[in-house]
């Protein structure tokens, strides 16, 4: 379709929420309240690693207005979105510090937390398992019972006896001979630790658990109300349809509160309390040390390339700390199997990705779902393979992307429309003025201010990572006024996808954007099916679903209006709110007469109320094959490039970002205010990642920051002062199979930021870094040894 | 919250002094800032809350020509930012002023709340210590007066005894030639507690005095230091030297915030920055 | 434990200390209420007042997401006992429109799509809102000092900065 054809797609619009939000009358979780309803507050452990020997909530329950005190005896159920290993309340023995032992549901919270502080706890302490090197030894186990787990068979992979939750492979090509090829191999070894999602509005959910049956109502703010029901009734034993959950405006999710966290919990307590409802509103401190977190990583990588700099072969060993569990962290690690040495052509690769067990804060799902860390490595890796080769990282970039009729390395073929790394690459290397590295004489000239510039580039790539046969669907239905509601199960929860999908309803049914409202508060009672709010795939899923609504209301429409005009539907075009014949525009019937059925003069009716649903399943996606990964998991991929600009001060070790250039094979832009929106804070958010954030443990695996004290996200002071966003819209590599051309771009803007960053540092300072972040404090450090060493 | 206590505004200090008097160990409240996260992590239960806002005598906040700057113990970090004389004469005071958490906390936060809750890190001590503050203490005995270098006693830790009340805090007075510095580190460039934070302040006649926050238990004027500095001349190469030789004079300690290796450092280049600073400001 | 819808059910509340009148001014409303001594000016605003604008995103004075004006300044209102706001003229997020329409600058943070998830989006319009009232003329620093207090962590705060700029200069133009 021409631009100039289409009415909606690629117009900026404003969002939608935008006017409940500014006014304060948007209501989340947080703020809701419920008759009779009971408030919940939890025990946590403060051993990283302990036996239960007792616990004595006698003193608690003599408390007034308590009405419920549960422990993990009355809990005897586990939970899990791909790996079943988690207990709703530590049961026996805790595996992290924060770890739910015991919880409250009282009359307040004032109430709830002083019953909380009698309760006694008795543990003893078990040895502690810090790193994934130890984790790797096997001599303590965080999980006795792993191999006797409930997880997905033949996608995952546990390891009996030891603490790899899965050992996901990836086997193409000859290694070995790939090597030998090579004339010269590097070997590196990078790491990221643990971040926070810090979505503003903390985990909440009320539960009411009704006491005469096993229905359940859950109000939560998940990004993922179909999962939740789904995990809630699978956890419990109850059926799904006993399970009604509603999710209505949500304060960010990042991944965070995608799966299922604290809902099966809160209605264990509203159980407990006789059915009143229950409400669990994770304090900052919980959410930090509670609720899980992206997980830390090391990658081990070797690689191969000859003098020309293609490349041979890899070797690469992802490993991830997933901490106590990795219920949903196992499929982070699996992504590693197709995507895990970045938009490359490898001809020979054995990769390794291990989800490891350790007594931390456990891991999960977190914008980027786990190609933020690998591409740190990847990228790091790839700037160094080019530094050694006397390469200009750029051309070495240019040369090794993936292109059309190349393979990746889970052996899907590349089209043209499968997108194109190199023009992103081409596209922030000129918005940067990327000419090369800084020469020596450059570098000692700028010295003598006491700041360097650097520049630096990194590519990047994701595709959804979701069951091969993930679905999604949207229900249309008109109104008398010829008005149009649409209702989808995937969450709103910023990224604009209401907005995004009532252009899309607009753009098919040829009526203004006003006439249409995506319908708010997901109710999974009413609302249709959606797997998971996640993985970037919701424009492409969700917009082929109500594409194909779309499309069907008007069918609907045109086969009343034929009987009514007397011709066939195919002679029937729409527009303006009308349907009319294709040449006698004069027969037209408004929307609105059909809307609920067409009436005659005489009083006779045909037709009925428009109402259209249009699905999107995943089309010929694969699971990887066991041993060698290979296999299709990519339903649409999505390529991107950053191109870094700044200034670090020699002596403080302060990094500032002049500019971003971010560029993304985006296909089709269909709102971009909204894409700019997830741009702009994609990339702080992967700012946050490369130079503030990260999880510190004690010496027995204390969570050390658990609070904005000392866990910092950026604020508006430590941003660029430029971020330059580029969408290549190239009709030659658009998405033929999305909806206009459009990909997915949720998660994108944030991989392969810190890589970006490293690699202009690298640029600036000729010192290679190896951790994330890059805070003041490890890059002046850094360039004080490395002044020692000269 | 698990702490329940009653609230008393009290109009007078005397109002106050005699409910002190009465419970001891009533916990002052003032800006709140630090109050309100000790009460919400209970990691005090506190029965008596004293608001002393009221209380006339900890709202003066002027200056005189010779007598220098009071600022009592009701005013607000934002109100030092913005006052005119502390621009014209106490630079490194409202500099530290608006390094001190976010905008909306200095407008609730006080200047003797930061001293008074005595972190190592205090962001407004090391001007304090620089201007030869002395702290104005009512005591039910009568008013005392402390000069700033003898208030912190530790970590967390004053000379104030339960009971006693700070007023304010007097700055010694201060010409218009009177040039100071603040500096502070931190890991972003929001708000934040300082890995580090550095007062140099150089009198019209030349003489350096230099205070520093978050490399000892206390905040701590630097006198050794100063006296090294008074037998140097004030020429290009000061800044240098000062940067390695006030390592010597501070041990700061590894933390969640910063090793003790990144404190010396940065210590080193606050100095040095500091003292360039100075020298551009006030001749040599 | 209290038995299930016996009486004890919904009487007991907070401290049990004796409450404490308090009277305030809240969105230009004379307010006289009777609030527990420990309970914040957050909780009192949320809870009591049913203000939803108001969010708790930390609780201790580092996020901005409970930041209201309170005699024209923007303060954390989690960090303010109740009891503190005695004679205090409040606004709130609530506040900001008048007469059914949008302000200026609630019209420009929907414009720039300067909120994406909304949360924080009700303090950040208070820093801004006290922002414009002391400084109607404010640079791009000057903008960004006073919602440094303001954790968002969805638009990057470009577009933040932008509608506030936007919003200064629209005001001027009104104002004339």
């Amino acid at each position: 379709m021409r631009d100039q054809e289409l009415k909606h797609i690629g117009k900026p619009y404003n969002r939608k929420d935008g006017q409940e939000k500014v006014t304060g009358q948007a209501v989340y979780v947080h703020d809701m309240e419920l008759p009779g309803m009971l408030h919940a507050k939890c025990v946590h452990s403060p051993h990283a690693h302990a036996k239960i020997v007792s616990i004595d909530t006698s003193e608690a329950e003599k408390v007034p207005g308590v009405k419920a005190i549960v422990t993990g005896k009355d809990a005897p159920y586990r939970v899990g979105l791909y790996m079943v290993d988690k207990n709703l309340i530590a049961t026996d023995k805790v595996r992290y510090q924060g770890e739910i032992v015991a919880a409250v549901a009282a009359v307040d919270e004032t109430t709830a937390e002083r019953a909380v502080s009698l309760i006694k706890v008795d543990y003893e302490p078990l040895p502690i398992i810090h790193n994934v090197d130890e984790a790797l030894e096997g001599n303590i186990l965080v999980h006795e019972d792993l191999h006797t787990y409930e997880h997905m068979a033949g996608v995952f992979f546990p390891q009996k006896g030891t603490n790899i939750a899965s050992w996901n492979r990836t086997l193409k090509g000859d290694v070995k001979k790939g090597f030998e090829e090579a004339d010269f191999v590097l070997e590196d070894e990078f790491s990221v630790p643990a971040v926070a999602h810090v979505p503003m509005e903390t985990h909440v959910t009320i539960a009411k658990a009704d006491p005469y049956s096993d229905k359940v109502e859950i109000w939560s703010s998940g990004q993922s109300p179909f999962a939740i029901r789904q995990l809630l009734a699978k956890s419990l034993g109850i059926n799904k349809s006993d399970v009604h959950v509603t999710v209505p405006y949500i304060g960010g999710g990042f991944g965070g509160k995608a799966g299922i966290h604290l809902e099966p919990f809160v209605t264990i307590l509203s159980r407990a309390a006789k059915g009143r409802p229950v409400k669990l509103k994770a304090t900052r401190e919980e959410e930090f040390n509670l609720l899980p977190t992206r997980a830390g990583m090391r990658t081990r990588v070797k690689t191969g390339v000859k003098k020309d700099g293609s490349i041979t072969a890899m070797e690469i060993y992802h490993d991830w700390d997933s901490g106590a569990y990795a219920d949903y962290g196992v499929n982070v690690g699996k992504t590693a199997v197709y995507s895990g040495a970045g938009p490359y052509h490898v001809p020979n690769i054995e990769l390794h990705s291990r989800t490891i067990y350790t007594n931390k804060v456990f891991s999960t799902a977190y914008r980027g779902f786990g190609h933020l860390e690998t591409h740190w490595g990847i990228e790091r890796h790839m700037e160094r393979i080019a530094t050694e080769l006397g390469m200009d990282p750029f051309d070495f970039r240019m040369k090794n992307a993936l292109k059309p009729g190349d393979t990746t390395i889970s052996g899907e073929l590349v089209y043209k429309t499968t997108g194109s790394p190199t023009a992103c690459l081409e596209a922030v290397a000129k918005e940067i003025g990327w000419t090369g590295r800084k020469t020596e004489a450059e570098r000692a000239e700028e010295l003598k201010t006491g700041k360097i510039r650097g520049k630096g580039l990194a590519l990047l790539q994701k595709a959804p990572a979701m069951p091969s046969y993930t679905s999604t669907a949207a229900i249309m239905q008109m109104n008398e006024d010829g008005h149009v509601k649409v209702m989808i199960g995937a969450i709103d929860m910023g990224q604009g996808a209401n907005t995004v999908m009532a252009q899309i309803a607009a753009e098919e049914l040829k009526i203004p954007m006003d006439d249409v409202e995506v319908v708010w508060n997901v109710d999974t009672d009413k609302h249709p099916y959606d797997w998971n709010t996640v993985a970037s795939k919701y424009t492409f899923m969700g917009g082929n679903a109500v594409r194909k609504a779309a499309k069907n209301m008007i069918q609907q429409m045109k086969e009343v209006a034929a009987q009514v005009l007397r011709c066939h539907p195919d002679e029937l075009e729409h527009d303006n709110g009308v349907i009319y014949h294709v040449h006698h525009t004069h027969r037209q019937i408004p929307f609105k007469k059909l809307a609920m059925g067409y009436m005659y003069e005489n009083g006779n009716g045909i037709g009925g109320p428009v109402i259209a649903h249009g699905i999107y399943m995943a089309s010929g996606l694969t699971n990887p094959d066991p041993e060698t990964g290979q296999g299709r998991p990519g339903l649409v991929w999505t390529f991107g490039a950053h191109g870094v600009d700044l200034e670090v001060d020699v002596e403080t070790g302060e990094v500032h970002v002049l500019k971003i250039a971010s560029a993304f094979d985006i296909g089709k832009v269909i709102n971009k205010k909204l894409v700019d929106g997830q741009v702009l804070g994609g990339v702080i958010q992967g700012l946050g990642s490369a130079l503030i954030e990260g999880y510190k443990f004690s010496p027995d695996a204390k969570l050390l920051n658990p609070s904005f004290t000392d866990n910092k996200i950026p604020t508006a002071k430590d941003i660029p002062d430029q971020i330059v966003p580029i969408y290549i819209e190239d009709p030659e590599t658009a998405q033929v199979d999305g909806p206009y051309g459009a990909r997915g771009i949720g998660e994108h803007p944030m991989i392969s930021v810190p890589s970006a960053i490293g690699n202009a540092l690298y640029d600036a300072l000729e010192i290679d870094f190896y951790r994330l972040p890059l805070n003041p404090e490890s890059v002046a450090l850094a360039i004080a040894n490395a002044s020692k060493k000269q | 919250m698990l702490s329940k206590f009653d609230y008393q505004r009290p109009k007078s200090l005397q109002e106050a002094l005699t409910f002190l008097g009465e419970y001891p160990e009533t916990k002052l409240l003032a800006g709140g800032t630090d109050l309100m996260v000790v009460l919400r992590r209970n990691m005090q239960i506190v029965d008596h809350v004293l608001d002393i806002k009221e209380i006339p005598e900890t709202k003066r906040f002027e200056y005189k020509p010779g007598e220098g700057l009071f600022i009592g113990a009701s005013v607000t970090v934002n109100q030092i930012s913005e006052s005119e004389p502390v621009k014209e004469r106490y630079m490194a005071l409202k500099q530290a002023a608006d390094s001190l958490a976010s905008y909306q906390l200095r407008n609730r936060a006080t200047l003797v709340g930061n001293i008074c809750n005595a972190s190592p890190g205090a962001d407004l001590a090391s001007p304090l210590l620089v201007f030869d503050a002395v702290v104005h203490i009512a005591t039910p005995q009568g008013n005392k007066e402390v000069p700033i270098q003898s208030f912190f006693t530790g970590v967390k830790r004053t000379v104030l005894n339960p009971g006693e009340i700070v007023i304010g805090v007097q700055l010694a007075d201060s010409e218009t030639e009177d040039h100071s510095v603040f500096l502070k580190q931190a890991r972003i460039k929001g708000h934040d507690l300082g890995i580090a934070g550095i007062t140099l302040r150089m009198t019209p006649s030349h003489k350096v005095s230099v205070a520093m926050s978050a490399v000892a238990p206390t905040p701590i004027r630097l006198v050794d230091l100063e006296k090294q500095i008074s037998e140097k001349s004030l020429d290009d190469t000061l800044p240098e030297w000062l940067e390695s030789e006030i390592k010597n004079h501070i041990k700061p300690i590894s933390d969640i915030r910063s090793s003790a290796d990144y404190r010396l450092h940065i210590s080193g280049v606050l100095a040095k920055k500091g003292m360039k600073k100075l020298l551009e400001m006030g001749g040599k | 434990m209290c038995n299930h819808n016996g009486d004890s059910c919904f009487t007991y509340k907070d401290s049990g200390l004796t409450k404490i009148e308090l009277n305030c001014v809240i969105n230009g409303d004379k307010v006289c209420e009777l609030v527990d001594p420990t309970m914040t000016l957050l909780n009192f605003l949320h809870n009591q007042m049913k203000l939803f604008g108001v969010k708790e995103g930390c609780g201790e004075g580092e996020c901005g997401a409970c930041t209201i004006m309170m005699n024209g300044k923007a303060v954390n209102s989690c960090m303010i006992l109740a009891v503190e706001a005695e004679g205090a003229d409040i606004v709130t997020v609530e506040g900001l429109a008048k007469d059914g329409e949008l302000s200026t600058l609630q019209k420009e943070f929907v414009e720039f799509d300067a909120l994406q998830c909304g949360f924080c989006t009700p303090g950040m319009l208070m820093s801004s809102r006290a922002l414009l009232d002391q400084n109607p003329n404010p640079t791009v620093e000057e903008v960004k000092e006073a919602i440094a207090g303001n954790f968002c962590r969805c638009t990057g705060y470009f577009p933040i900065v932008d509608a506030i700029l936007s919003a200064a200069k629209k005001e001027k133009e009104e104002s004339k």
